[in-house]
C-alpha cells in the first residue's frame, strides 16, 4: 500500500541530500528505517483515535520556499527576546529578529549542524517511528539554538511556523535545542496557516536537553489552516534539578496531534506537559503523553482539557512510566473532556507502568457536558446564555494554562473565547 | 399596581406535573411569603419564574409589569428586574465571584441600555453592599460558592441581590442553615430592598424569618397549587398546627 508513497519519499531525499550537503547519510538512514516500519495507521495502538489516514491517503511533496512575502501575523508576545520566522518550513531572516539573542546564545541554522554534529541528528533514527523518520529524512528549516551555562533567557523566543498552505505540501521542521547548566530558555511556538491554504502538512519534531538545573519552557499555540494536518514531537531530556514545563492549545488543522516524549534522567527533576484541545466539526485533535522516570526522586505532572463540538474528536494518550529504581517519583495527570453534543468524542488512555514500589502516582479522567445548573445560575443573574457557556469554558481550560506567564495567558485565554463565540451556541 | 401575576400555571419537570394551576398576584411594594411542605413544588415555582428552560409550561401565563414573562430567556427576565435566590446556590469552580458579579451587573444594564459600570464603581458598589451584608469582600475574590459554608452561600446570595437591585426578588429558603445573628443581617438586607417599588416572595418554613420581614400575604403552597391566603396570622397558626389541619 505505501510503496508508491515511499518511492515518492526516496526521490525527495535525494533531492535534498543534494541541497544541504552532508545530509544524505542520516536522511538515508532514517528513509530506511521509515520503510522498515511503514507510516502509522490505525491499527497502530499509538494511533487508534487519530485520523491518521491522510498519511497513507496523501503523497505529499515537499513544500516549495515562497518569493518575498509579507507575513502580518502579529507575535504572541509583544515583549519578546527573539522572532524566528519560517515560512512553508524555511527560515526567513528577513521577518526574523534575534540579533541580539545572539550576543547570549548560540542559535544556526540546522544544515550547520549535520556536519558538525551528525549523531545528534541521528538519535531519532532509532525508536522513532515512521513520522519521526520522515522528519529524519525529509526535514529542511530548522535551529539549533544552545544556551551556555548560567545563561537565563527571560523573555520568550517565539517560533512562527508560517505556511502558504500549497495543496499536498509538506514541511518537516526540526529544532535542537541544548540548554546549559542552570540556564534556561522559554520559546513559543506559534503554527498559523494562511486563510486559503488547503491540505498541507506540517510535522515538526524538537529535541532539547536540558542539563543540571537548567530550564526549558515551551508553550505551543497551533492554529494551522482548516484542512491542514498537524503533527509534532517534542524529545526531551532531562539532567538532575532540570524542568521541561509545556503547554498545548490546539485550535487549527483538521488533524492535529502533539506528542511530548521525556526522559527524566536526573533526581530531582521536574516535567509538565499541559493541553488545551478544541474540536470543532470535523476536527481531530490528539495529545500523547510519555514520561519516564529513570532515577529517584522526580516529578512530573499532566494537565489537559479537551472540548470536542458536534463531530470533533479529541484524545489524551498519557503514559507513564516508573523504572525500578526510581523510587519517591511524583507523577500527577489529569484529564477532563467536555462535549458540547453528542456526536462529538473524547478519548483517554492513561497508562501507568510503574516497576517501583514508593512511589506517589495520580491520575483522574472525567468526560461531561457543561453545567446546566451553573448555565442557569449566570443566566439567572443577567449574563445571557453565550457568555455564561464562554465563562464555564474559560474556567474549564483555565487549569491547564496554570502554568503560562500572563501575557501569554490572556493571549491564550482571547483565543479561547474566540472560539467559543465562533460555536455560536447559547 | 401589579408586579407579577400567575394565572392558571401547569408546569410539568420531565412527564411530572409539578405545578398543578397555580394563581398568584403581588402588588409593588409588598412581601407575599410561600410555605409548604417539602416537595410541594415551590422551588419549581420559583424557577419557573426566573427561566429555568428544562422547566416546561404547558399553560397558564406568567406576566411581570404586564410583560409575559414566558416570552423571555433567564438573563432577559433578570434585566426585566427578576432575581431568584437560590435554595441551593451553584459551586463554579474557576470563576471568581467578582467577576461573575460584575459581568451580570453588567448584562442588566446592557439589557435596560445602560452603559457599562467602570471596574472602580462597580468594586464602590460591591464594597458597600458586602459590608452591609457583614461580608469579607476576600471571599469574593474566591470561585463561586467554592468552599463556602451553607451560611456563606446565602449571604452571598444576598450581596448579589443587593448589588444588582431587583424590582421583584423570589428567596428560595434563603433563612435556611444561617444562624441566628447572619439570619438578623441577612433580614436585614430584604427590609433593604423592600420599597414602594419592588416586591419580594419569600419561600420559607420557618416563621422565624417572617419576624423580621413581616409579610403582607402568607400562602400555603400544596401539592402544585395555592391552596390558601391570609395575613401574617396564617404564617403563626400554620406553626402551631401544622399543614394538615390548616390547608
Ligand atoms: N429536575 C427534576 N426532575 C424530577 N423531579 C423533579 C425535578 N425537580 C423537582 N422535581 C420534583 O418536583 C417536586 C417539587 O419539588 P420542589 O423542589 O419544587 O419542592 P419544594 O416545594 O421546593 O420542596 P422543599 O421544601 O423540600 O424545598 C418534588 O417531588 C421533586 O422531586
Ligand atoms: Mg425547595
Amino acid at each position: 500500500m505505501q510503496e508508491a508513497l515511499f518511492e515518492n519519499y526516496e526521490k525527495q531525499v535525494w533531492e535534498l541530500a543534494g541541497i544541504v550537503p552532508g545530509s544524505e547519510g542520516v536522511r538515508m538512514r532514517a528513509f530506511k528505517q521509515a520503510v522498515k516500519l511503514g507510516l502509522p495507521t490505525k491499527r497502530d495502538e499509538d494511533w487508534r483515535y487519530s485520523d491518521v489516514k491522510f498519511l497513507n491517503d496523501i503523497s505529499f511533496s515537499i513544500s516549495k520556499k515562497p518569493k518575498a512575502i509579507e507575513v502580518k501575523q502579529a507575535p504572541l508576545s509583544q515583549n519578546y527576546a527573539a522572532r524566528l520566522v519560517f515560512v512553508n518550513g524555511y527560515f526567513d531572516e528577513d521577518l526574523s529578529d534575534y540579533a541580539e539573542l545572539l550576543e547570549a546564545v548560540n542559535v544556526r541554522p540546522l544544515a550547520n549542524h549535520f556536519t558538525s554534529n551528525p549523531d545528534r541528528v541521528d538519535e531519532l533514527v532509532e525508536g522513532g517511528d515512521g513520522v519521526a523518520l520522515l522528519n529524519t529524512a525529509l526535514m529542511i528549516g530548522g535551529m539549533v539554538i544552545s544556551v551556555p551555562a548560567n545563561t537565563v533567557i527571560e523573555k520568550p523566543v517565539e517560533i512562527l511556523n508560517y505556511s502558504t498552505g500549497t495543496e499536498q505540501s509538506a514541511s518537516h521542521i526540526r529544532h535542537v535545542l541544548e540548554i546549559g547548566e542552570a540556564a534556561s530558555l522559554n520559546i513559543i511556538e506559534h503554527f498559523v496557516g494562511d486563510a486559503i491554504s488547503g491540505n498541507y502538512w506540517n510535522n515538526s519534531v524538537i529535541q532539547a536537553r536540558v542539563s543540571e538545573g537548567g530550564s526549558l519552557t515551551h508553550h505551543r499555540v497551533q492554529e494551522e489552516g482548516a484542512h491542514a494536518f498537524h503533527t509534532a514531537k517534542a524529545h526531551v531530556s532531562l539532567d538532575a534539578g532540570a524542568n521541561y514545563s509545556c503547554s498545548n492549545l490546539m485550535l487549527g488543522a483538521k488533524v492535529s496531534r502533539f506528542e511530548g516524549h521525556v526522559k527524566v534522567m536526573g533526581e530531582d527533576a521536574r516535567a509538565t506537559i499541559d493541553g488545551v484541545a478544541l474540536a470543532g466539526k470535523d476536527q481531530s485533535h490528539d495529545i500523547l503523553t510519555n514520561v519516564r522516570h529513570m532515577v529517584p526522586g522526580s516529578t512530573s505532572d499532566q494537565v489537559v482539557r479537551t472540548i470536542a463540538d458536534a463531530f470533533g474528536k479529541t484524545a489524551f494518550q498519557g503514559k507513564v512510566i516508573v523504572d525500578k529504581d526510581a523510587q519517591e517519583t511524583e507523577a500527577d495527570q489529569s484529564f477532563k473532556a467536555l462535549l458540547f453534543d453528542r456526536r462529538g468524542e473524547a478519548n483517554a488512555k492513561p497508562e501507568l507502568e510503574i516497576l517501583a514500589d514508593d512511589v506517589k502516582c495520580s491520575h483522574g479522567a472525567t468526560v461531561g457536558e457543561l453545567d446546566e445548573k451553573a448555565i442557569f445560575y449566570l443566566t439567572s443573574r443577567g449574563v445571557d446564555p453565550v457568555t455564561a457557556r464562554q465563562i464555564l469554558v474559560s474556567a474549564f481550560t483555565a487549569d491547564a494554562f496554570e502554568r503560562v506567564d500572563d501575557e501569554l495567558k490572556t493571549v491564550i485565554a482571547e483565543k479561547v473565547a474566540q472560539w467559543m463565540t465562533e460555536r455560536n451556541i447559547g | 399596581m401589579t408586579m407579577l401575576k400567575i394565572e392558571n400555571l401547569h408546569v410539568q419537570v420531565g412527564t411530572t406535573e409539578i405545578i398543578k394551576g397555580l394563581n398568584l398576584e403581588v402588588k409593588a411594594g409588598e412581601v407575599h411569603a410561600i410555605m409548604g411542605p417539602n416537595g410541594a413544588g415551590k422551588s419549581t415555582l420559583a424557577s419557573t419564574i426566573a427561566g429555568r428552560d428544562d422547566y416546561e409550561v404547558t399553560s397558564g401565563s406568567v406576566t411581570f409589569q404586564g410583560k409575559d414573562l414566558l416570552d423571555l430567556e433567564s438573563h432577559e427576565r433578570a434585566g426585566e428586574g427578576i432575581f431568584l435566590g437560590f435554595q441551593y446556590p451553584v459551586e463554579i469552580p474557576g470563576v471568581s465571584n467578582l467577576n461573575f458579579l460584575r459581568t451580570a451587573l453588567n448584562g442588566v444594564r446592557k439589557y435596560k441600555g445602560e452603559d457599562e459600570m467602570s471596574a472602580g464603581e462597580f468594586m464602590k458598589l460591591v464594597r458597600a453592599k458586602a459590608s452591609d451584608l457583614k461580608m469579607d469582600v476576600d471571599m469574593l475574590k474566591r470561585f463561586v460558592n467554592v468552599g463556602f459554608s451553607g451560611g456563606e452561600k446565602k449571604r452571598n446570595e444576598m450581596v448579589q441581590m443587593a448589588v444588582l437591585d431587583p424590582k421583584f426578588a423570589v428567596l428560595d429558603e434563603t433563612d435556611s442553615g444561617l444562624d441566628i445573628d447572619a439570619l438578623r443581617i441577612v433580614s436585614e438586607g430584604i427590609n433593604a430592598q423592600r420599597r414602594d417599588d419592588t416586591a419580594i416572595l419569600l419561600i420559607t418554613h420557618y416563621q422565624r424569618l417572617l419576624d423580621y420581614v413581616q409579610p403582607d400575604v402568607v400562602h400555603v403552597l400544596a401539592d402544585g397549587q395555592i391552596v390558601k391566603s391570609g395575613g401574617k396570622e396564617l404564617a403563626l397558626e400554620l406553626e402551631e398546627k401544622g399543614y394538615a389541619d390548616v390547608a
